[in-house]
């Protein structure tokens, strides 16, 4: 599904999601030809050109099978330039990288790219939960053969930071602040010794790390965990604060971009028409800091409602439209998904949105034909 | 807006020509080291015969004082103006009323690194003739048929330097953050910083860009034509009438004025009549700094001065180093956790970023990222709170400056100085440590002292302060007695000169200010007899005769109970002052009748007062009903007729307990009345019950003296009503009860020292009895006070 986008979840045959390196290779080796620059070991592209990837806006000449073509660099993350040049040169330093922010503020997106366009590869990732285990981050063995063979190193399997330090790559570390604490310890000493000890091993019991090797945290400032990082794994990260996007009008640019490119992705011959985003965009913003535009005041409901959700909303209203043989995305469809969306657990959230409907966008309907029909929508569904 | 120019070649041509000119322009930015270090070296090569300098003409004398060795940067050339015959017809408009003048005041601020300074230290040195070519900022004071119907801008402080908004646009178009980031990676420390043609060149070049891109219309408004006209027409007149050659001259200037035109036809504006003043005055970097909201203000003046420090070419990581460890030890003052691991971290941080930005050093920019990225661990705005603010204490600094002593004072600096050392006073001058000063003011000489020291109070001068004040207690025999702080510091020379347009003396700047605030002020009797009293503390007797007329109208119009009450305080306090003195107080008498009566009349307004202006009723019941003690004057009927009259439409308990214990303090009713008053409760519905706790607050806030007297009345009824109430609304009432027994202890303390040490008059056998009865009272509710809180205790309150 397209709202849970991280690498690992959609590997496997006929995925609908290819890792950034494989979806924008065109885009990367545009990059890669023109950069001369010079780069810390092993990266592959040097960060100016990183910085390019990843905020986009210039075209680049380049030959491909011997062919003159330019390429577009699109934008791909939106936010202040200096929160990326900031998360680029601590990759490039002897200090590891967390993301923190709120949920839905394109953290992983931000991490995946950074990953892709560093290492080439956004897939070495672990997933952090309260059940990851020191042997997800490091290696494990293959039981069968251990007991045959004994501790050989055939048989060991490395987990994603080892393979990351033997080949100088970025590790992604998703969700960080949800391990325990033996967890955390770990990564301290692989922050700090750079190293992996292998003590089932008799010799050969060191894994190195290249250079190159750093890692890419990502943290929810709404976990309660994220303040409790041991100290001294809080000093081996630099923290980026991502902030919630400041502005509606680059919010829309964000789900406008992000949903014509996975309407692409799905071959979905769905349209989401310009006022349709708006309007979803509109909505989640205005519920979410709990005021409308005309500064009239409103209930916030219990979940977070950011960006990422309203990207969720409209291509589900896409997929829900193109499901039942519409070509565009009517108001019911968008009604249908900001109630599920909004409505998720706590029943008090219906309230909030009963008094969005009655409040704002009843209004908004009397002249104005898409509101009209979001309106529309919510009544019937909330009716059923 | 007009759009940018980017006809390169054009803005190229432009910065080419002028400077191809015979007459050597010289482009600067304000407090910029590294214009002041090229400026420098130009005028050492080039030895001009005169230079001109955009800095205001009517400082010209002052720069002997400027370039004084015993003057020591940051300064001001303070330049102010009043328009005394209302020339502009602003009188009404800039200032509080129409017969007020109105006034206004600029400042040109120099560091020891600002190109201006240099330029003026290094003309002293080699004996070359300096010339101030800007026009006095009182010139561009829009008069009022041109500022018709709006509200004057804040014209006070006008902005000198408009072309920086231009110069902001262009350094984003250039993908800076900002101009100051544009100019450190480019002029400050960048590739045109190193080399002197180089940087005139460029700078030269950007400035012609932001002036082709500006709109001539915007320019013509914001004064900056007539400035320029006034820049162009002394430098030519200069050079005529003085027979110099143009190619022996140098300006130094923005680099917008520049390209000024040189065919201007119009002539510049005349400076309008009325009082000017000039002077040069110890500055701050905090003032300097734009975090103080100053126009042309610099971000970080304490770093520039380091930079400057270390001279030609420093080693950029010298001063990098240097800034991170300094920002990192206030960051620990401050209390956050940070090492210097982490100042190495932030250093190669600031390097790298600088690199990515395009940069061969970092710059401030680059620095303050890096220490949010290596040390904020969470959102900067809350988590990096206490980092920003040791980044801009580190930024900003605290030097202060100093001006040299053979410098003019402006004539109300002089006027102070003067009034110390007549008062025996001077020894205070430039004390570190604090003085206290106890003041009688039945002797003359300190009476004086009393009176300067208001007046420097009055005029918020940070000289001194009144820590303890004359009281109305006569009996402790504070009348006259005052307790003052006083501590010289270097924000004594600058407050006062900004009061220097109110007028030459003290005496005549707190009387000026005392009439705009007396324009300005709501007609309430409350404040406007508290400035009765501040006059009076002042002697300004004019001003006492013209403010008891204000006294007096204000008492007829005003209707609030507590603002009238707090008039009958003020100028009782002035009554007894006068009476001491043997001075005449008769329209001092007559305010107090009329504040007296009027407070009365407006005293059922205030039976049903909202919570929170309750205590301040009850405050003021207790100023009117002490100024009736020891008086004929006042009508004591009518107050007793007003509190009854409040007492029977208050629906308060709280108040109406009050109102009852001033009756009984009164004597007009029992205590035996007011406590069957609360027992009264007891009949009352469960829910009423509950406000007993607040009529008996009220009561104790009131009835002081009188309560010891019926002790056992009121012990009576506190056992009928406990006995009467269930258990739960005693729960409810008891914290209420306790609070007013605390005002009891307090009350009781009081009257019990007071019956010792105030009834020596009477007879003795009387004052017996009298302390008899209050010890026996205070007994009795030590042993209700007891018994709650046990109860309190046992139901684990
Ligand atoms: N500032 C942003 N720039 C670009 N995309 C964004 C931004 N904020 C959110 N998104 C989009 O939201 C979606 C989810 O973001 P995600 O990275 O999963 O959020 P987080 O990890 O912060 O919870 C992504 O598809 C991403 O494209
Ligand atoms: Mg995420």
């Amino acid at each position: 599904m397209p709202r849970k986008n991280t690498a690992t979840q959609d590997k496997g045959a006929g995925r609908l999601r290819q890792p950034a390196e494989i979806q924008y290779r065109e885009q990367l080796q545009a990059l890669a030809s023109v950069d001369d620059t010079d780069r810390p070991e092993n990266w592959r592209l040097s960060p100016a050109s990183v910085l390019t990837y990843i905020l986009g806006g210039e075209k680049i000449t380049t030959t491909v099978k011997g062919k003159k073509k330019t390429v577009e660099i699109t934008r791909k993350f939106y936010g202040d330039r200096s929160i990326v040049e900031r998360a680029i040169v601590t990759l490039a330093s002897d200090r590891a990288l967390l993301l923190v922010g709120e949920p839905g503020t394109g953290k992983s997106w931000l991490s995946e790219h950074l990953a892709a366009a560093i290492s080439g590869d956004s897939t070495l990732t672990i997933q952090g939960t309260a059940g990851t285990t020191e042997e997800h981050l490091k290696y494990s063995w293959n039981v069968a053969r251990v007991i045959a063979e004994g501790p050989t190193a055939d048989n060991l399997i490395p987990a994603p930071t080892m393979i990351a330090m033997q080949q100088g790559r970025l590790l992604r570390f998703e969700e960080s602040t949800r391990c325990v604490p033996d967890v955390q310890d770990a990564l301290v000493s692989v922050l700090s010794d750079k190293a992996i000890a292998i003590p089932e091993l008799p010799d050969a019991n060191m894994v190195w790390a290249k250079p190159g090797f750093n890692i890419i945290a990502t943290a929810n400032s709404r976990d309660q965990g994220v303040n409790e990082l041991s100290a001294a794994l809080k000093r081996r990260f630099n923290y980026i604060h991502i902030p919630v996007v400041a502005d509606a009008k680059t919010e829309v640019q964000i789900v406008k971009q992000r949903a014509t490119e996975l309407l692409q992705r799905y071959a979905l011959p769905t349209k989401v028409p310009p006022p349709v985003i708006e309007l979803i965009t509109t909505v989640f913003r205005e519920i979410r800091e709990g005021k409308s535009k005309e500064g009239v005041s409103l209930k916030q409901p219990s979940t977070t409602l950011s960006t990422a959700e309203a990207i969720g909303v409209t291509i589900e209203s896409a997929l829900r439209a193109s499901y039942f043989g519409g070509d565009t995305v009517a108001g019911e469809d968008i009604a249908r998904n900001i109630v599920g969306s909004i409505v998720k657990e706590d029943l008090n959230d219906l309230a909030a949105l009963k008094e969005y409907a009655k409040l704002i966008a009843q209004k908004r309907a009397a002249n104005n034909k898409v509101w009209n029909s979001f309106y529309q929508g919510v009544q019937q569904v909330i009716r059923q | 807006m007009t759009a940018l120019p980017w006809d390169a070649q054009a803005v190229r041509q432009a910065a080419d020509t002028v400077l191809a000119e015979a007459l050597y322009w010289f482009p600067v930015r304000h407090h910029s080291p590294a214009a002041a270090r090229h400026l420098a070296a130009a005028i050492e090569r080039r030895k001009p015969k005169v230079i001109f300098i955009e800095a205001p003409a009517d400082a010209q004398a002052l720069l002997p004082y400027i370039v004084d060795k015993k003057t020591r940067p940051p300064i001001a050339v303070y330049s102010s103006y009043r328009d005394d015959d209302n020339t502009l017809g602003l009188a009404g408009i800039a200032s509080p009323a129409a017969e007020i003048p109105p006034r206004f005041s600029s400042w040109y601020p120099m560091t020891t690194y600002s190109p201006e300074y240099v330029a003026l230290k290094t003309a002293a040195r080699l004996g070359l003739e300096v010339v101030l070519m800007d026009l006095p900022h009182h010139a561009l004071i829009e008069p009022a048929n041109a500022a018709a119907g709006q509200a004057a801008e804040d014209t006070t402080t006008l902005n000198r330097y408009p072309e920086d908004q231009l110069y902001q646009r262009l350094a984003q178009e250039a993908g800076f953050r900002d101009w100051d980031e544009a100019w450190d990676s480019l002029f400050e420390f960048g590739e045109y910083s190193a080399d002197l043609s180089r940087f005139r060149k460029e700078l030269a070049t950007f400035c012609a860009a932001a002036r082709l891109g500006s709109d001539p219309a915007r320019l013509a408004a914001d004064g900056t034509l007539a400035r320029e006209r006034f820049m162009w027409r002394t430098i030519t007149n200069t050079l005529k009438t003085r027979k110099i050659e143009a190619a022996e001259a140098m300006v130094v200037c923005g680099g917008f004025h520049l390209f000024l035109d040189r065919q201007d036809p119009q002539p510049p504006p005349g400076l309008p009549a009325g009082s000017t003043f000039n002077a040069v005055m110890p500055y701050s970097f905090f003032q300097i700094s734009a975090l103080s909201g100053y126009g042309a203000g610099n971000r970080a003046p304490r770093f520039y001065q380091v930079v400057w420090e270390l001279g030609a070419n420093p080693d950029p990581d010298e001063w990098l180093s240097r800034h991170v460890v300094d920002i990192i030890k206030q960051a620990r003052r401050e209390g956050e956790q940070v090492s210097s691991a982490d100042a190495i971290s932030i250093a190669q941080h600031a390097r790298m970023l600088a690199s990515l930005r395009g940069r061969a050093h970092a710059i401030l920019d680059d620095i303050e990222d890096a220490v949010f990225s290596c040390c904020c661990k969470g959102d900067p705005a809350a988590e990096g709170r206490y980092l920003q603010r040791a980044i801009d204490q580190v930024n900003i600094g605290k030097k202060l400056g100093k001006v040299t002593p053979d410098a003019p004072r402006l004539p109300l600096v002089e006027d102070f100085f003067h009034q110390l050392s007549v008062l025996g006073l001077q020894d205070t001058v430039e004390q570190e440590s604090r003085i206290t000063v106890k003041l009688d003011k039945r002797q003359d000489t300190q009476r004086h002292q009393s009176v300067f020291l208001h007046r420097l109070r009055y005029l918020q001068i940070p000289f001194c302060r009144l820590v303890e004040g004359s009281t109305d207690k006569l009996a402790s025999g504070t009348l006259f007695k005052e307790v003052w702080h006083i501590k010289w510091s270097p924000e004594v020379e600058p407050a006062l000169i900004e009061n220097n347009l109110y007028g030459d003396t003290l005496e005549a700047a707190v009387f000026s200010r005392l009439k705009d605030r007396l324009a300005g002020v709501s007609k309430l009797a409350g404040p406007t007899c508290r400035q009765l009293r501040q006059a009076v503390d002042m002697e300004l007797p004019a001003m006492v005769e013209k403010l008891e007329l204000a006294c007096e109208q204000a008492i007829a119009q005003d209707e609030r109970y507590v603002s009238l009450s707090t008039a009958l305080h003020e100028l009782q306090m002035l009554q007894r002052h006068a009476i001491y003195q043997h001075q005449a107080h008769e329209v001092i008498d007559k305010l107090i009748e009329s504040a007296f009566d009027r407070a009365c009349f407006a005293l059922p307004n205030s039976a049903n007062a909202p919570e929170e202006e309750q205590q301040e009723v009850i405050d003021a019941l207790r100023i009117v009903s002490e100024a009736l003690l020891g008086t004929e004057q006042l009508d004591q009927a009518l107050f007793i007729h007003q509190v009854q009259h409040a007492a029977a439409i208050s629906e308060i308990p709280f108040l109406q307990g009050a109102l009852l214990g001033m009756l009984a303090e009164l004597r007009v009713i029992s205590i035996e009345e007011s406590s069957q008053a609360l027992a009264g409760f007891a009949q009352q519905p469960a829910e009423r019950q509950l406000a007993a706790g607040d009529f008996l607050d009220g009561m104790l806030a009131t009835c002081r003296t009188s309560i010891m007297l019926g002790a056992d009345h009121l012990v009576n009824a506190m056992q009928v009503l406990l006995r009467a109430v269930d258990e739960e609304s005693f729960l409810i009432m008891l914290p209420r009860m306790r609070i007013a027994f605390k005002r009891l202890h307090a009350a009781q303390l009081d009257s019990i020292a007071g019956l010792v040490a105030g009834y020596l008059g009477l007879e003795e056998s009387k004052q017996l009895t009298r302390l008899e009865t209050s010890v026996k009272a205070a007994a009795l509710f030590a042993q209700i006070d007891k018994k709650v809180a046990a109860i309190m205790q046992e139901w684990e309150l």
